[in-house]
């Protein structure tokens, strides 16, 4: 039996125990499709990830798996094209593990939101892995795989990856290809990676990074380069820590953990610098106008004509046709957030909201470009106000679910990359802490991530 | 400011999405409460802000290119005729014969 086909079965094994355990990371996998991968030709010089397994949220397309969004609407969708960011990771010799569960369309911060029901947090089944790609953060966090792809809009990869103690990378808007991504909020949207360690998830996003033809936002820019091996100090780095993200509302855990972490990083030799970030209390009530406003555009064309599943039962015209097949194709955030966006851009609302949101918009990139050319080279903060919390305990107010991707939808307005790595623990649950780029500024994070990792410990086992 | 139920229901058809009166009496408290908390951008004074976007889209050239699919058209309908996918007809509906 070759090298491959023992790391498809032997990841086939593992990802058979953790569904069996109740984990529900994965929405579509197989053992079969797992081994006739391993069996495909491959390059004699090998490859960048031979040796890896990778697993893929449910939004992202390949041709092996279903893609359906975690969306009724979607049910039984195979994709007739493969993600650059998936047929790139193949080609550099990745297995591809199977789809991975999140809230529907990417649109929750707990994977509670899936037609296929929640995924459970690996470090206490009571809880949530966080969202939207909860799947991936679980698997990797596991042991199920080693890698996984998930997507961001607004913090949707380092908030699970906080949550299940992993690192999860967000890369700069336009590094990483979206075709195939299946869009929420395109100008929001970007793939990210996932990894044990800070070298796993930047090797990953360093083999899906690149300009592509396909997708118009992509930068016109070489592949990133592999990370380089960790450094032993942090001298002559300067790391900024925004007041901003330090105040009411952060869990007393977390807050310990980040002192921990900073200690840490003066023990590098790194200089920390207080500093501010001022329009940061506008970046949840910005980030839930843009997303929204977006997601009920690029939405539409889930009608039961064009895209998805069709309710036709009852319906006397095609307008009700429609009207079914999205009303009992989505749930309820997927329709709330419709219904959202739909409202901010009405006529009568738009400047109130949408042009008062894009200019706020404006304002929080401003404030992230002043930061970075005062001569920061980072900005260091929570990940998350809280650890993970409990399943159930924020669905009856999405505003108290909003409001745990506080310090993560800044990013993704801004478009900087961003990462979150484990920083320790609290009470047995994981905790994250996040540092912050310049545009196209991922080499320097992964550098001083990999720094604190090397001190702090990185990702522990689960059980 | 609380959204209507007549608020609801005119934003509901826009989006082309059903909704019935259980949903809308709950959607009529959550969008409330949602817009209630986004409005605190409304103290924020954003006069004089020129929304730019400073990331200039790599172009490409005039030329029409074939659809990029990895497998055959005939993999994605549930049946063809004359290279054709036979789908519902929309004038039928709730269980009219499949037409080309």
């Amino acid at each position: 039996m070759s090298d491959r086909r023992v790391l498809a079965a032997l990841t086939a094994r593992r990802v058979r125990e953790l569904e069996d355990g109740g984990a529900h990371a994965f929405v579509d996998w197989s053992e079969a499709a797992l081994l006739a991968q391993a069996g495909a030709p491959v390059s004699p010089a090998g490859g960048a990830l031979a040796g890896e397994t990778v697993a893929v949220k449910d939004n992202i397309c390949d041709l092996t798996f279903h893609t359906t969004c975690c969306s009724r609407i979607l049910e039984g969708y195979r994709s007739p094209f493969e993600a650059t960011a998936v047929r790139r990771l193949r080609a550099v010799g990745a297995l591809v593990a199977g789809k991975t569960n999140c809230d529907e369309f990417g649109m929750g911060s707990s994977t509670e939101f899936s037609c296929h029901g929640p995924t459970l947090n690996p470090f206490d089944a009571a809880r949530v892995p966080g969202g939207s790609s909860g799947g991936s953060a679980a698997a990797v966090a596991s042991g199920a795989v080693s890698m996984a792809l998930g997507s961001e809009t607004g913090g949707s990869v380092r908030h699970p990856a906080a949550f299940c103690g992993v690192v999860g990378i967000k890369p700069t808007y336009g590094r990483v290809s979206r075709y195939g991504l299946v869009a929420f909020g395109s100008s929001l949207d970007q793939i990210g990676t996932f990894g044990r360690d800070v070298a796993s998830a930047a090797r990953l996003l360093a083999a899906i990074s690149g300009r592509d033809p396909l997708d118009a936002t992509s930068l016109d820019r070489h592949p990133l380069p592999p990370p380089g091996p960790a450094p032993a100090s942090l001298a002559g780095t300067v790391i900024g820590i925004p007041r901003e993200y330090f105040g009411e509302g952060l869990h007393p855990g977390v807050a310990a953990g980040m002192r921990r972490a900073m200690d840490r990083f003066r023990d590098l030799g790194a200089e920390l610098r207080d500093v501010s970030l001022p329009h940061t209390k506008y970046a949840v009530p910005t980030y839930y106008i843009v997303a929204p406003a977006e997601a009920s555009s690029n939405l539409a064309r889930y009608d039961g004509v064009r895209y998805g599943r069709r309710v036709a039962e009852g319906a006397a015209d095609v307008r009700a046709l429609y009207g079914a097949s999205r009303g009992t194709g989505f749930g309820p955030e997927v329709r709330r957030r419709i219904l959202l966006g739909t409202y901010v851009l009405s006529a009568g609302f738009y400047e109130a909201y949408y042009g008062k949101a894009q200019r706020a918009r404006e304002r929080i990139r401003a404030d992230f470009k002043a930061v970075f050319a005062s001569g920061v080279h980072a900005l260091f903060t929570p990940t998350t106000p809280t650890p993970a919390f409990k399943l159930g305990e924020n669905l009856g107010d999405p505003v108290a679910m909003y409001l745990s991707d506080i310090y993560v939808c800044t990013a993704n307005l801004a478009g900087v990359p961003a990462l979150s790595l484990p920083i320790g623990r609290d009470q047995g649950l994981p905790l994250g802490g996040q540092l912050i780029g310049p545009m196209e500024g991922e080499a320097e994070i992964v550098r001083i991530a990999q720094a604190l990792e090397r001190v702090v410990g990185g990702a522990e086992e689960v059980r | 400011m609380a959204v209507t139920r007549e608020q609801i229901q005119h934003i509901a058809a826009l989006a082309e999405l059903a909704v019935d009166a259980t949903a809308a009496a709950e959607l009529e408290r959550q969008l409330t409460r949602i817009l209630d908390y986004v409005r605190q951008l409304e103290e924020l004074d954003t006069g004089g802000t020129r929304v730019a976007d400073e990331r200039a889209a790599p172009l490409r050239k005039d030329e029409v290119v074939a659809d990029r699919l990895d497998r055959p058209v005939s993999d994605f309908g549930a049946a063809m005729r004359q290279g054709l996918f036979v789908v519902p007809r929309l004038g039928e509906l709730g269980g009219g014969e499949e037409e080309p």
